[in-house]
């Protein structure tokens, strides 16, 4: 059983002649029992009648000799590169479509992740290394430490205290080294 | 004499035979203009549609292989810059308004009746703007299916889209005119 709002849908259909038998006689039937929808019919039929009115009031008429006489020294002009041009890439760079956007920026990360496994740094989002430098001197009896941190330009400092050369004279080097 | 079909007439166009291109023009010149000047209401860039469609034709006639008649082949092409015009046409909606409007006067479509009455005037006026409104798409199934009277399938060809789709866009369009001029009807 179709319900008010399918048999709408369908109205202008039937009225076109171009539903199935099964679905006109559906339509027809409904509409031979269903008052809104009669009115839907009514109206729509209205709509048709005046749309066609107004189509065929119009002046379509054509003047043949000047349309060829403009159509042929347009063929015989030579056209300059950039109408050619114009003419084929006019479907790529039409404005309103930018659905080939979203491919496009897919195919770019996909890239670029490609791009930054095989060549290590290069990628788009490779890991960006942070290189430190750990340098370890002895300084008048200290054990000194240097972390210098490249990226965030810190550089920590370690100072260790040698017990057990504490009391020797500069330029000792302790055994056990910087416990880091 | 036999007059020589669509089919010879391309593949003679595409030998390079210019009269056969003119015998094709003078066939369907009449039709396309028709269906142009439907979809787009002014009669200036209707006329320049229909060159650039033929223009077109003649520049891509090698192409075509006959897959699809030539008049179906000759109306896509005819639709689609008709519809591009259109897109054009709804950056500048006061431009266009105003052309309109002009040729409607000019031509006095409303006072060829003098008994016409006020409510059918005002049915009119405001059914050609409602028409103007429409997206282009749904404007070029109105115009071929009231205008032309193709069936939904030819419809569908031309513009490259299912029936289904063609009946859907109608039935939309047409929901949208009745409801802006359920006043009226």
């Amino acid at each position: 059983m179709n319900t008010c709002g399918e048999i709408r849908e369908s109205i202008g259909a039937w009225l076109d002649g171009e539903l199935s038998g099964a679905e006109a006689d559906a339509v027809r039937s409904h509409l031979e029992t269903c008052l809104i929808c009669g009115e839907e019919r009514r109206q729509l039929e209205n709509l048709n009648r005046v749309m066609k009115d107004i189509f065929e009031s119009e002046d379509f008429r054509l003047d043949v000799e000047p349309f060829w006489h403009g159509l042929r020294q347009r063929i015989a002009a030579k056209r300059p590169w950039h109408a050619d041009l114009a003419e084929w890439a006019g479907p790529f760079i039409r404005a309103p479509s930018f659905a080939w956007a979203v491919p496009a920026v897919i195919v770019l990360l996909i890239g670029a992740l490609y791009f930054g496994s095989i060549l290590p740094g290069w990628g788009v989002l490779a890991p960006r290394n942070n290189f430190a430098t750990v340098e370890s001197i002895d300084a008048y009896g200290r054990n000194v430490a240097l972390l210098r941190e490249h990226e965030s330009k810190t550089t920590v400092i370690w100072l260790y205290q040698n017990s057990d050369n504490e009391n020797e004279g500069a330029g000792e080097t302790s055994d056990k080294g910087p416990a880091f | 004499m036999v007059e020589a079909s669509d089919w010879e007439l391309v593949q003679k166009c595409q030998a390079g035979d210019m009269s056969a291109f003119e015998e094709l023009v003078s066939r369907y010149q009449q039709k396309v203009f028709t269906v142009i000047l439907g979809l787009l209401r002014n009669r200036e860039d209707a006329l320049e549609v229909a060159q650039e469609t033929f223009f077109r034709a003649y520049r891509k006639i090698k192409s075509f292989q006959g897959g699809s008649s030539f008049y179906t082949w000759l109306y896509r092409i005819a639709v689609n810059i008709a519809i591009d015009a259109q897109r054009r046409q709804k950056r500048n909606p006061l431009d266009f308004r105003e052309s309109m409007d002009g040729v409607m006067e000019e031509r006095n479509e409303f006072a060829k009746d003098p008994f016409a009455d006020v409510h059918d005037k005002e049915l009119r006026v405001k059914l050609v703007q409602s028409i103007n409104d429409l997206t282009p798409e749904h404007r070029a199934v109105i115009v071929l299916r009231t205008l032309e009277g193709l069936s939904y399938k030819d419809i569908g060809e031309l513009l490259g889209c299912s029936e289904g789709t063609v009946m859907s866009r109608l039935h939309y369009a047409r929901k949208k005119l009745q409801e802006k001029l359920r006043a009226f009807l």
